[in-house]
């Protein structure tokens, strides 16, 4: 069984209860798990994440189809060995030290979920140091910073030095975003990326990996 | 004939009736209560402890409703602030309203180039200058957060160069309870004396909790601080419908108001009767682009009934926004957006009204859009003042006179005409109404290139008074220490 169509809409749609019954449905079917989650889940997200970007979706309907997708992920998950489940890449991300602002951390971090990264969330006034040990911990393939006042960018060149001094600057990607924060900044520090909202996140983040 | 003596009814907005006031009150009440805060400052908790707060989890705090009447029984009712040569300024009680700048912008639109650009230390003074300069503009902010300073103490140089381009009121943000001394330290010596300062206040802090319900402990250091030195202060949190609050403007509100509350608590029990600004900033969060709005209806709605719940419930002067937009430049829209919040805040009677001349939901500040600003205040200003209705202005005896004046006769001519129409009409400096060719003959300009202009000029031409040699010695005496 390779059609996901009504999995996919119910995502789209931000039904829940059809959703978790659709994944239940394929499951039962003997559909590759893989398969639910790249050609039912992580499809519709994708979907969702382009309705979005071209205006015809508000943020909460995204959201809500995001919370969609991992309770769709709550069936499969335990269904996978350990290691099996092919995320896109494990994202670190945090605020930067001193900055207690994280609504639009908190938006990049659910959007990346939905769009199938493995996400870890530091929460607000992350240190460089906490943000290094957490990528060596979980070997991180991107270090999301987000910072809200010009007061607190430089935490992010700090970040990005420690991640150099632990010897796992090559290992990661860096992205930066936040409002005070420019395409210029991030080139200016050496970041790999920087993205002005959450939608372009996910792009930035797919690009940084190569993936699609 | 007798002579008529009719008080004059002012155009007021109401949002609210008294039972949704008290319900939204009652709602933050709940909140305070039941849900209960995060209380990160040790010595704020600690005050809360001793005064039946029940404590969990080691900094969770959940409030009894008295411990809020009686903040609000203790904190003053009016608010003054002076300006910087011992003045009143402003006097913050009843239905007074003025209008200010806003603080930290990371860009500015340049006003030679129109670039946005990250804004200097340079733009801090032109703004205040300005602002000095403007009549209708009643106090300054940085409007500006400068690449060009140690960012340690970023807020100690923009305060310093705001007190060095301005004579009217500032109201400052700083970082916490280390920078805010430097900051008390600038404006004692300006006023020659700490004493001065607590007696006649020149300066008033803004600082913000988190939404919601945190209160880290920088922000309560700042707090207990303006407390005991008598610095007023105001702390809204963020509370945007949306963003750090439900999206319903009720709930958002009873979030904020909570915050609120919880910040008076502590700023009364530290000190008590120092001056507290009340009010939360309640704007929405953008469906689409996930921005906080500053040129949003929800906003002047939100404070609207705050001045309704002021009147009704809190009796205390309150902190309100107007004058900004979320268009990128000064263009149509933001002139839309800006008299949208600068009449309704007029209307609604909101006390200490900022972030006038803020573009780009707060990210960029524009010289232009507060000259444009001043005007709209005017303009306001003029409409809230009524009809005076009296024998002067039913004006019985001109009508007589022109009426049976015979041809030729005009009220253009008449010496009630003369006498009255200065304070009769609203008479516009940029706003445009030139007939056509006259416009078209001064290169047909548009409201922006006015403004543009009128910036330049005052930045050219006004003169702000100058700060004593002394005070400038101790301001970069301070300064090198920091
Ligand atoms: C809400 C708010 C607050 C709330 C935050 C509540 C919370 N839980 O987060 C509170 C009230 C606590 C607050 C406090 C302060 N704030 Co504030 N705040 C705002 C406000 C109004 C909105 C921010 C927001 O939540 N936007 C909504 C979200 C969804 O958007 P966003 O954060 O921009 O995120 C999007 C993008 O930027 C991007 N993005 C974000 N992070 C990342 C990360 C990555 C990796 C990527 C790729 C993308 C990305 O994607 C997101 C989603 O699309 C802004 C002004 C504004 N309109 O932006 C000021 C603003 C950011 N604050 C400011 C200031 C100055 C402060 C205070 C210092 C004020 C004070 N006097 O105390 C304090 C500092 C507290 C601290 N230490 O951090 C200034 C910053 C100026 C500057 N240049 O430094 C601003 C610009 C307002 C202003 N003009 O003065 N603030």
């Amino acid at each position: 069984m390779s059609d996901f169509k009504g999995l996919t809409e119910a995502v789209i749609k931000g039904d829940i209860q059809t959703a978790v019954a659709e994944t239940q449905t394929a499951l039962d079917a003997g559909a590759n798990l893989q398969d639910i989650l790249d050609k039912g889940l992580i499809a519709a997200m994708d979907q969702v994440g382009e309705k979005f970007s071209t205006g015809q979706m508000f943020v909460p309907q995204m959201l809500r189809s995001a919370k969609t997708m991992q309770e769709c992920m709550k069936l499969i998950k335990p269904l996978f060995q350990e290691d099996e489940l092919a995320t896109k890449g494990k994202v670190v991300i945090g605020t930067v030290r001193q900055d207690l602002h994280d609504i639009g951390k908190n938006l990049v971090a659910m959007m990346m979920e939905g769009a199938g990264f493995a996400i870890t969330d530091l929460g607000v006034d992350v240190s460089p140091k906490d943000f290094t040990q957490k990528a060596q911990e979980v070997g991180a393939d991107i270090v999301a910073m987000s910072a809200l006042l010009s007061t607190t960018m430089p935490a992010m060149r700090e970040t990005i030095e420690a991640l150099q001094e632990a010897g796992i600057r090559d290992k990661v990607k860096v992205m930066i975003g936040g409002a005070p924060v420019t395409e210029n900044f991030a080139s200016e520090i050496k970041a790999d990326s920087y993205a002005p909202d959450a939608g372009s996140a996910v792009i930035a983040a797919k690009k940084l990996l190569s993936i699609s | 004939m007798e002579s008529l003596e009719i008080p004059t009814f002012q155009p007021r907005l109401r949002v609210l009736n008294r039972e949704q006031a008290l319900a939204i009150h009652g709602a933050a009440l709940e909140i305070l209560e039941k849900t209960g805060f995060k209380m990160e400052h040790p010595r704020a908790l600690k005050m809360l402890a001793d005064r039946d707060c029940e404590i969990s989890d080691g900094d969770w705090v959940r409030m009894p409703p008295h411990l809020v009447e009686e903040a609000l029984k203790s904190a003053p009712k009016q608010i003054s602030l002076y300006d910087q040569k011992g003045a009143k300024a402003i006097d913050l009680t009843g239905e007074n309203s003025f209008y200010g700048t806003g603080s930290d912008a990371t860009f500015t639109r340049d006003v030679e180039t129109g670039e946005r650009r990250r804004a200097v230390l340079k733009d801090v003074g032109n703004f205040a200058t300005l602002v000095d300069g403007l009549e209708n503009i009643d106090f300054a902010m940085s409007m500006a957060n400068p690449e060009d300073v140690p960012i340690d103490d970023i807020y100690v140089y923009v305060f310093a160069e705001m007190v060095k381009n301005t004579t009217k009121p500032i109201v400052f943000i700083a970082d916490s309870g280390r920078d805010i001394a430097k900051i008390h330290e600038i404006a004692s010596s300006v006023v020659r004396g700490e004493e001065e300062l607590q007696r006649k206040p020149f300066i008033l802090n803004y600082s913000e909790a988190i939404s919601p319900l945190r209160f880290p402990e920088n922000v309560m250091e700042k707090l207990i601080f303006c407390a005991q030195k008598q610095i007023p202060l105001c702390l809204p949190s963020g509370s945007n419908a949306g963003g750090g609050a439900p999206v319903t403007l009720a709930g958002a509100m009873a979030l904020g108001i909570a915050e609120n509350l919880v910040g008076l608590v502590v700023h009364q029990l530290a000190g008590k009767g120092s001056p507290f600004l009340f009010g939360p900033n309640v704007s929405a969060l953008d469906m689409r682009s996930s921005v906080v709005c500053y040129g949003c209806p929800e906003w002047s709605l939100t404070q609207a009934a705050l001045a309704d719940m002021r009147d009704e419930i809190y009796g205390l002067p309150i902190w309100a926004f107007a004058g900004a937009s979320d268009s990128k430049v000064v263009d149509a829209q933001a002139g839309a957006e800006a008299m949208f919040s600068i009449i309704t805040a007029l209307l609604s009677r909101a006390n200490l009204i900022h972030d006038v001349g803020f573009l780009e939901y707060g990210s960029t500040s524009s010289l232009e859009m507060i000259t444009m600003a001043n005007e709209l205040i005017a303009m306001s200003r003029f409409y809230v003042k009524g009809i005076p209705v009296n024998d002067g202005t039913l004006a019985l005896e001109a009508i007589e006179r022109v009426g049976r004046g015979g041809p030729g006769s005009i009220f253009l001519m008449d010496d009630h005409t003369y006498d009255h129409f200065m304070e009769a009409l609203f008479l516009p400096k940029l706003l445009d109404r030139s007939r056509y060719d006259a416009w078209k003959d001064e290169s047909a300009m548009d409201l922006y290139k006015r403004c543009n202009m009128e910036t330049k000029r005052i930045l050219f031409e006004h003169e702000v008074a100058p700060k004593a040699d002394v005070v400038l010695k101790e301001i970069e005496h301070i300064l090198k220490r920091t």
